[in-house]
């Protein structure tokens, strides 16, 4: 079976998983699993797809239909890139579909009839966007995909902060999708056709003819795709929509569907913008957003209260890791091509990674809040790791990943950013500056997640009415999530290989060197450049030392101590006091932190001014026109109804003037 | 065959018209099923007659009447099916059917908003078959005579449906209406007259044949009458009046057929020749703009949910002028667009507003304000409403964004300034028009119910069925209406 057959299946299985979970829907569970029947069913079909076009190539590209009108053709065509983002989304889709069967029975009164069918729907778009190469149906299924996720924003709805997250989400990204759309019309106007290869050649048209035009439909494709990976200013919509989303649909966000604004950028200033001066100009732009998002958005999260709150500024911030490599990348790629690869390889690598460890947060968050009810660090008990073991050593994984510890996946595509930042001094000394700003952002992202593990799982257990660790359905995604971030600290070269393959099928991106020649052939990564090794990264051996020296410090230093383990109370110089007295609360942790940045991200007023009395007077010509004629016509009329007064004597005087009138005019005409 | 086909659109109404008349002692169950009949087989042979267009273009037949002398060019009257009659078709029978459905279980004497008891309503059923029959007249029309004839017809008919009620307000607002849009249809006369007298022709390419000036002043006096139709800047005032019909009414003739005769119009006339000058046709696109933008600024304080779609129809029959304007100025892809928005607004508009006539059924208020939580009772309503908002705000997959899309293609089209300028305004409507409607979307639906909320339920029998078909159609005419509207000056 070819791709395009394979997908249509894929897609084909989603919409029958959507139209029989809305059937079902009166049993909570049934529903659910016949959605992960149907997300997992189509997303083998989707490994399939991936596996061959990385191993063998892409397919040629099909065409479904067409408008010939607009120059607009449903094709679908996967490339390595395509490849690698639809793994992605398969993967995360099946497990937090996987996680939400028992997480949804939590919404009894709410029932699931408006969460798996939309869901589904919502990895099809995914599926869609990533599948086409036509910029028409892109924007299509773009927007499919922010319509069903609305409706996901939405799913408590009958809260308003719930509304109006939903509202302001809808209504950001639709400006967003609609700046894109002016960008392809605009482009379309060049080139008659919305296919990605004829939208490159536009564009390089465009630069040439008219640069001013050309820059702005980058500035809005930009402005776009920003708006949906949740760059700051544009993003503020993403920490509302997340945290008001149910936790697998949440997970499936911060796991998967942010990560398509990456695609997009990929895509427009890749394949659509060929490599050119402006490919720098906007390479700085990208790194400079990133910059800002990843600095404001970590700091912001470090004083947030609400835990998937806090994880949804982390996404952002995470977000700017990936632009700013991006950017990097960009600058670097017509001078470097070599250190432009290296921060390509490590953008796009982080994006796999982000998926891996920020959906495996947000399912932690989400199994504390299902078995405590709790999302507020403040009000969560505290000391859960003693019951939900599993979920804590998941959660730490993770938080360890997303904060860069080696030998976790985080730190390997970092370390590919920082290496090309500070390869790239040479270039620009600002490429070193940024990097330094983002190894503090680690440190502080580091810290934030300290406070969810420790305001969460840490502390002193609770003794009545502990909560139990949830099920193995919910358990299970965890746990494949912690131990791939493992894997992929472990073996960065296995899906560092996939990449590149998905970094040289950019068209601007195509001269890069072979990944050989860039990181070595061992399981490690190693910057080489003219047999100089100039930095490397061997995550195996590190991490055995890492576990030896761990297993001797818990080890030895006991023995060497000779000390007994005892349990006792902590004591409290005598007195009487509970242990959630003297528990040191999350809200504590950082509080210098949050004083001193607590204008970093201004929330701006805005009301929008009256409408001028005057024009509204103008635009009713009811009252100043149509009225007043009508009331003219009407008393004419009654005027000349008063001639009729019913006496004869008057009619007959009227006819006497008549004819008195007649006879003069004859006379006065005949004279 | 076709042509008696075609013809029996226009006659089955009728017939079904007097036989309402005729049923109605024997009570209103009667009357209704043998208007819903009638008007389904009116669709049913619309639907086949539409089908039959695809792919094979123009089908006319005319007769001529020794009436006038002096006529040259084809027949006096007939019927002329081609794309663009098809596409208005569409919308007259399959939605009027839908309508006449609707009306059957929205009639009632358990309508909290508006209860109706058996009286009167073969009146309504008359008035309602009587309209569609001209409407069918209107999209079958050969000529601008015969065109005329019906236009003026749909006038009358709606006059009686607004004031339907028989209260106060819809006799006044059933008066406004009549008056603004027959003071329209004098300049529409005046135009037909220069027409005759110049070329001694009514056919659609006649004005082709005028010379300069002539030419100018008659396609200005057909656009002043499809202003005053369609419910365009500075004749707009009417339609938020007319609000006072029967909810279903106001769905059919208020947002899907009657006003989309004005814009049909001009579509007519300007696809007729191609002859439309192009200063007249920015003349046109620049008052379409100025309407979209107008109607958009009364949004923000209607608390009527009707009189909030009123508003919403003057600004798409807006986006239908500015396609029409764009054939005039030479961009066929905005035309086609703007033809194609003749269907796909009048499914979007019309679940609206049977949406908004479902509320107040259930219960007894359309006022925004007042209303809250509705989804838990009425879940298919929610459902319906929130497509409508969807098909006509112009959110893909949903029915108007492609007449949408290739409006604002046909803009890039247009020369000089006019084309982005167009493009920007119409984003910036777009994506305020949407977050207007969504938020009111969500303010009646979500949120904490109100005491009505919590009594309330979806609506009984065929008002269900319509809301369902409405929503499919809302998603699913694109699918019929691009290839027709591909076969359109092609």
């Amino acid at each position: 079976m070819t791709t395009v057959v394979l997908l249509e299946l894929a897609v084909l299985l989603l919409v029958a998983g959507a139209v029989v979970s809305l059937a079902l829907a009166r049993s909570l569970r049934a529903a659910g699993w016949t959605a992960v029947a149907a997300v997992g069913a189509s997303g083998l079909l989707v490994w399939i797809v991936v596996v061959r076009t990385l191993s063998s190539g892409p397919d040629p590209e099909a065409t479904l239909a067409s408008i010939p009108s607009i120059g607009a053709a449903l094709t679908v065509h996967v490339d390595a890139l395509s490849a690698v983002f639809l793994a992605t989304v398969a993967t995360i889709a099946f497990l937090c579909t996987l996680f939400s069967v028992e997480y949804m029975t939590r919404f009894t009164a709410d029932g699931v009839a408006k969460y798996y069918p939309v869901l589904q729907l919502l990895i099809a778009g995914i599926v869609g966007v990533v599948a086409t190469s036509d910029f028409f149906f892109f924007l299509v299924f773009w927007e499919v995909m922010t319509l069903t996720s609305f409706f996901l924003v939405i799913y408590e709805g009958g809260s308003p902060v719930c509304q109006k997250a939903g509202l302001k989400y809808f209504v950001v990204n639709q400006g967003a999708a609609l700046a894109m759309l002016a960008a392809g019309l605009i482009l379309w106007r060049v080139s008659g056709s919305f296919h990605f290869g004829a939208l490159r050649d536009a564009l390089g048209q465009l630069l040439e003819t008219r640069p001013a035009v050309a820059h702005l439909a980058l500035l809005l494709l930009f402005l776009g795709f920003a708006t949906k990976a949740g760059i700051l200013p544009m993003g503020s919509w993403l920490p509302d929509a997340y945290p008001a989303a149910p936790g697998g649909a949440a997970a499936f966000f911060g796991g998967a569907m942010t990560k398509l604004g990456v695609y997009g950028l990929l895509r427009a200033f890749l394949v659509f913008l060929p490599l050119s001066g402006a490919t720098v100009v906007w390479g700085w732009v990208i790194a400079a957003a990133g910059l800002g998002s990843l600095f404001v958005g970590t700091l912001m999260a470090l004083k947030q209260d609400d835990v998937k709150r806090l994880m949804s500024f982390h996404a952002i911030g995470q977000m700017g890791y990936m632009f700013l490599a991006i950017g990097f990348g960009m600058v670097l790629l017509a001078t470097d091509p070599f250190l432009a690869a290296l921060g390509l390889l490590g953008g796009i690598f982080h994006v796999l990674n982000n998926a891996l460890y920020k959906s495996g947060l947000f399912l932690t968050a989400a199994a504390v809040e299902y078995r405590t009810g709790e999302r507020s660090l403040a009000a969560l008990p505290g000391g859960l790791g003693a019951y939900m073991a599993v979920t804590a050593g998941c959660a730490v994984v993770a938080s360890l990943a997303i904060a860069g510890v080696p030998p976790l996946n985080g730190f390997s595509s970092k370390w590919l950013i920082y290496a090309t930042g500070i390869l790239g001094a040479k270039e620009s000394t600002l490429l070193p500056v940024a990097t330094l700003a983002a190894m503090f952002i680690s440190l502080v992202t580091l810290a934030s997640f300290l406070k969810y593990l420790g305001g969460t799982f840490l502390g002193v257990p609770r003794k009545n009415d502990p909560p139990r660790e949830v099920s193995v359905s919910m358990q299970l995604p965890q746990i494949v999530l912690a131990l791939a971030c493992l894997a992929f600290g472990l073996f960065p070269a296995v899906p560092l290989g996939f990449v590149h393959q998905a970094v040289a099928s950019l068209p601007s991106a195509s001269g890069v060197p072979a990944l050989g020649a860039l990181l070595g052939d061992g399981s490690g990564l190693g910057v080489a450049r003219a047999g100089v090794e100039m930095a490397i990264w061997a995550p195996l051996p590190v991490a055995a030392v890492l576990v030896l020296l761990g297993l001797f410090c818990y080890r030895g230093i006991q023995r060497a101590g000779d000390a007994p383990i005892r349990e006792v109370q902590v004591w409290t110089c005598g007195e009487e006091v509970r242990p959630e007295e003297y528990r040191y609360p999350p809200g504590s942790f950082y509080r210098p932190f949050k004083e001193a940045f607590s204008g970093i991200y201004p929330k701006a007023a805005w009301r929008p001014p009256p409408f001028p009395v005057p024009l509204r007077r103008i635009l009713d010509p009811d009252a100043w026109l149509y009225l007043p004629l009508v009331r003219g016509v009407e008393r004419a009329a009654r005027g000349v109804s008063r001639t009729h007064v019913g006496v004869p004597q008057v009619y007959l005087l009227w006819m006497v003037v008549g004819v008195v009138a007649v006879v003069a005019i004859l006379l006065l005409a005949g004279s | 065959m076709l042509t008696a086909a075609l013809a029996m659109v226009i006659v089955l109404p009728v017939l079904g018209a007097v036989s309402t008349r005729f049923l109605a002692p024997r009570g209103v169950r009667g009357t209704a099923v043998a208007a819903s009949l009638a008007a389904a087989l009116m669709a049913c042979w619309a639907v086949w007659a539409g089908w039959a267009t695809l792919g094979v273009g123009n089908r006319a037949a005319l007769f001529d009447m020794a009436w006038l002398p002096g006529t040259s060019g084809s027949g006096l009257f007939g019927v002329l099916l081609d794309p663009l009659a098809a596409v208005l078709l569409l919308v007259v029978t399959v939605i009027g059917f839908l309508t006449v459905l609707y009306s059957t279980s929205y009639l009632r004497e358990g309508n909290r908003d508006h209860a109706v008891g058996p009286e009167g309503q073969a009146r309504y059923y008359f008035w309602l078959l009587a309209f569609m029959a001209s409407m069918a007249g209107v999209a079958l029309a050969p000529n601008f005579l015969q065109l005329f004839v019906f236009w003026e017809l749909t006038t009358v008919c709606s006059w009686a449906l607004i004031s339907y009620y028989r209260s106060e307000k819809s006799l006044r607002a059933g008066f406004k209406a009549l008056l603004m849009t027959h003071s329209g249809g004098i300049f529409f006369l005046l135009a037909i007259l220069i027409l005759f007298a110049k070329t001694g022709s009514f056919d659609f390419d006649a004005p082709s044949r005028l010379d300069g000036s002539l030419r100018f002043w008659v396609y200005g006096f057909l656009m002043v009458a499809a202003w005053a139709k369609a419910a365009q800047l500075p004749f707009h005032t009417w339609l938020p009046d007319a609000m006072e019909a029967p909810t279903p009414i106001s769905a059919y003739l208020h947002a899907a057929s009657m006003v989309k005769a004005g814009v049909f119009l001009m579509a007519r006339a300007v696809s007729g020749g191609w002859a439309m000058p192009p200063e007249l046709g920015a003349l046109l696109a620049v008052m379409a703009l100025v309407t979209v933008l107008v109607a958009l600024s009364f949004y923000f304080v209607q608390d009527d949910l009707k009189r909030l779609l009123a508003y919403s129809t003057i600004a798409h029959l807006g986006y239908v002028l500015l396609g029409v304007a764009m054939g005039a100025m030479g961009s066929q892809v905005g035309f086609q667009g703007g033809v194609l928005h003749i269907l796909c607004h009048g499914f979007g508009k019309a679940t609206l507003f049977m949406c908004a006539g479902a509320v107040a059924y259930a219960t007894g208020t359309r006022s925004i304000s007042a209303l809250s939580g509705l989804a838990k009772t009425m879940p298919l309503t929610a459902a319906a409403f929130f497509v409508g908002v969807l098909a006509v705000t112009g959110i893909p997959p949903f029915s108007c964004f492609w007449s949408k899309f290739m409006i604002l293609a046909g803009a890039m089209r247009v020369p000089g300034p006019l084309g982005p300028t167009i493009l920007v305004l119409l984003l910036a409507e777009s994506l305020v028009a949407f977050g207007w409607m969504l938020h009111v979307g969500q303010k009646v639906f979500f949120g904490a119910p109100t005491e009505a909320a919590l009594m309330a339920k979806d609506p009984p029998g065929t008002m269900k069925w319509t809301l369902v078909a409405l929503m499919a159609g809302s998603l699913l005419v694109p699918l019929v209406g691009i290839p027709l509207v591909h076969m359109i000056g092609g």
